[in-house]
């Protein structure tokens, strides 16, 4: 009887213990901006420039000292894109008027508009329009409606270390012989990039596909042209890589972070990654690697031209925000505002979707490089069903270039969910 | 506490009640009262715990198009469920996980119970550092981990110099790298329980068998083992039950790369991230019927044991 009692005294402690740490884990609940009705807008975007000293919040300040009646203040979400997604999923999905203006990735804008969780920017459109980069615009837009307003593009760039390569390779199987030479003359890590199982390492792939020539979908995304062959050779060339060690080791495990971290550290010759990095690696990085880096477009397979995945975020107005006016010229300002906008491209290295910005900053290495590569940059269709397009992509991709599974067959089945996703 | 002074009130009252009376019938007998009291908690417990059980249920018999409700699905979605391979693979890699890491906790676990049932110098300190890996919450402890092992910063390759090892990146040491993690955090926790059991062996037993000659390990296989059986019991059953839920390693750690993926990670992706709300209930349903079940064997198994041990005595 004594020992049960006692055994019970410990279980309850074990399990108040894991309940207060469970606690401590839950996101406390938003206690402002809720209230309704007080004018104050709530911007629910992620990322490092999302944080206190990050350029959303230096932009946020900027429009509440503007519009001190609207002020806006940032809820910040995860790091990570799906998580992110699945943040304002459940905000959404629950019809909460916790958000006003949404941060969405430009693959996001098809789903949450045919989940009704938008509010139509079409009566906006001619202010946007014909001031923005064409790609980003199309990224906002789905079923020829507009859906959001672009904010900031995005493209990959080539990083190379300029006291270890010359020239930088224009071709993928150029850029594997200087990787395995100087890698093994430095006792380092070839090209790092975003291997890890998750949307970036789609996005790489994607890169490989594209610079062999391969496509997704025609013009208005009604018929597949998805090409199982160039797949299959994207897929090759990827687990060729991994074995010969072209690709650093850890780039099955990396996210943009750890491939920066990696590159910064001077444990790569090349990196692929977005322009964030460029500032940041001058900032952070070893001066070894800080003083002798230089960016690149991405090469491609034939060694013509460049390609690069198009990335970015949009802002949207909530459906169920209950500031809609004010949130629709929140956004619209965001998009156009050239002081806003090049604030992105100087303070951060985020690239701007302000065409004008391009032309005023052209002798920014970075800038400069980004209006050669965003021309070419495409765009991961913004279908409803893009997430499930890409966790199938994953989980048949990630082992065939590990070695734990048949390219050709990965190939087969990521071309069935393509073609699933039409007749849907 | 109330009700204990109520009914002795009741009691006092029928006895001392004037004579030729009987003992009040109108009023709540004791039991009576004892499960009036008791109404409010079982009815939290069942909108909180059976309520959303009950839910899911009735969503797994749904069938939608992402999260659009399409109407009435029958069992489709658990036929769906049980052809899914990614199902299989997960419930693949949850046992193994399961079998594996609690096999590792229980033993370490009763090793660190061992030793702090000893009376040594810093004994207090030893607990509590013990149990530090436990108090970390579990992402933070994964992310803590994956860290660790990865190749860059590679602590753990230059702390064993391994050069450039891809702890995370390798067939088969990923789940390694997944299960050390999660016996490092919770072999604690099977201490904690362990040393609660050991604690209520009396020392006389052990006394007398010294007394008749047994050494170390006789004391150890022939009375310390039996007398903490209904402690172990407990300690299997949560680990078991929790390793068979387990979410925020693999998730944090891997990714589900390298098939490690677990049964709530499936149904984690089919709810949110490639919204199927039907489908992904009725992976959740299928989960909670399979840590349903094999709560119910310990819980018989510890019931029985609880049983002969008061019969013995």
């Amino acid at each position: 009887m004594r020992r049960t009692v006692l055994l019970g005294k410990w279980a309850i402690a074990a399990a108040a213990g894991s309940l207060v740490v469970a606690a401590a884990c839950t996101p406390s609940e938003d206690d402002e901006g809720d209230g309704g009705g007080g004018g104050e807008l709530v911007w629910a975007i992620g990322g490092s420039e999302a944080q206190p000293g990050g350029v959303h919040q230096k932009i946020a300040e900027l429009w509440s000292e503007q519009n001190p009646d609207n002020p806006i203040t940032i809820e910040v979400l995860p790091d990570e894109a799906d998580q992110q997604r699945e943040q304002q999923a459940n905000v959404l999905q629950a019809e909460g008027d916790d958000f006003d203006v949404l941060g969405t990735d430009v693959i996001w804008t098809g789903e949450y508009s045919q989940n009704g969780w938008l509010e139509s920017l079409e009566d906006v459109r001619d202010q946007i329009e014909p001031n923005v980069l064409e790609g980003a615009f199309n990224s906002a837009q789905w079923g020829g409606e507009l859906w959001a307003a672009p904010y900031n593009t995005n493209a990959g760039f080539l990083y190379y270390r300029t006291d270890l390569v010359d020239e930088p390779p224009t071709t993928w199987d150029q850029l594997c012989d200087i990787a395995a030479q100087v890698g093994q003359q430095e006792d380092i890590g070839g090209l790092i990039g975003q291997g890890r199982k998750y949307e970036g390492f789609v996005v790489n792939w994607l890169e490989y596909y594209w610079s062999a020539g391969g496509e997704l979908y025609n013009e208005d995304n009604s018929e597949v042209l998805f090409d199982t062959d160039l797949a299959t050779q994207a897929t090759e060339f990827m687990a060729n890589a991994m074995d010969s060690g072209c690709f650093a080791p850890g780039f099955n495990t990396a996210t943009e972070e750890e491939a920066r971290a990696a590159f910064q550290t001077g444990d790569a010759v090349f990196m692929r990654n977005w322009p964030y990095a460029y500032q940041l690696i001058q900032d952070e990085g070893d001066p070894q690697v800080a003083n002798n880096f230089d960016i690149a477009p991405l090469p491609t397979f034939t060694g013509d031209g460049t390609i690069s995945a198009l990335g970015g975020f949009n802002n949207a107005v909530s459906a169920f925000s209950s500031n809609k006016d004010a949130a629709k010229e929140f956004v619209v300002w965001a998009s156009t505002d050239p002081e806003v906008q090049q604030m992105l491209a100087t303070d951060a290295s985020v690239p701007p979707v302000l065409t004008s910005v391009y032309d005023e900053l052209q002798n920014e290495p970075d800038m400069a490089l980004l209006s050669e590569v965003l021309p070419d940059a495409k765009p991961r269709p913004p279908a409803p069903t893009w997430n499930t397009i890409s966790v199938e992509m994953q989980d048949a991709l990630f082992p065939a270039y590990n070695g734990d599974g048949d390219p050709a067959e990965a190939s087969e089945t990521v071309a069935d969910a393509f073609n699933e996703s039409v007749e849907e | 506490m109330a009700g204990a002074e109520a009914a002795t009130e009741s009691r006092t009252l029928s006895g001392t009640g004037p004579e030729g009376r009987r003992p009040r019938t109108k009023g709540v007998s004791e039991k009576g009262l004892g499960r009036l009291f008791v109404t409010p908690a079982i009815l939290l417990m069942v909108l909180v715990a059976l309520f959303p059980v009950i839910y899911a249920f009735v969503v797994s018999l749904r069938a939608y198009t992402g999260r659009m409700y399409e109407g009435w699905a029958g069992l489709e979605n658990y036929t769906e469920a049980l052809e899914d391979d990614k199902f299989w693979a997960a419930l693949e890699f949850t046992f193994v996980f399961t079998v594996t890491s609690v096999a590792a906790e229980f033993i370490i676990g009763l090793g660190f119970a061992l030793l702090m049932n000893q009376a040594f110098r810093g004994r207090g300190i030893t607990r509590a550092a013990i149990l530090v890996p436990w108090v970390i919450p579990t992402v933070i402890a994964a992310q803590m981990w994956f860290f660790m092992f990865n190749v860059n910063p590679g602590f753990i390759n230059s702390v064993l110099m391994l050069g450039d090892f891809n702890w995370l990146g390798e067939s088969g040491w990923v789940k390694f790298a997944v299960i050390f993690a999660d016996v490092w955090k919770t072999a604690p926790f099977v201490a904690l329980l362990l040393l609660a059991g050991l604690q209520t062996i009396p020392t006389d037993v052990y006394e007398s068998a010294r007394v008749d000659g047994a050494n170390a390990w006789q004391r150890f296989w022939h009375i310390t083992l039996p007398l903490l059986r209904p402690a172990i019991f407990v300690a299997l059953l949560f680990r078991t039950v929790e390793a068979l839920r387990v979410y925020d390693l693999p998730q944090v750690m891997t990714r589900g790369a390298f098939d490690t993926e677990s049964l709530s990670m499936v149904v984690q992706q089919y709810v949110v991230q490639t919204p199927d709300p039907g489908l992904g209930s009725a992976l959740s349903t299928i989960t909670f019927v399979i840590i349903l079940g094999v709560g119910v064997i310990f819980v018989s198994l510890l019931g029985r044991e609880l049983t002969i041990g008061k019969a013995e005595r």
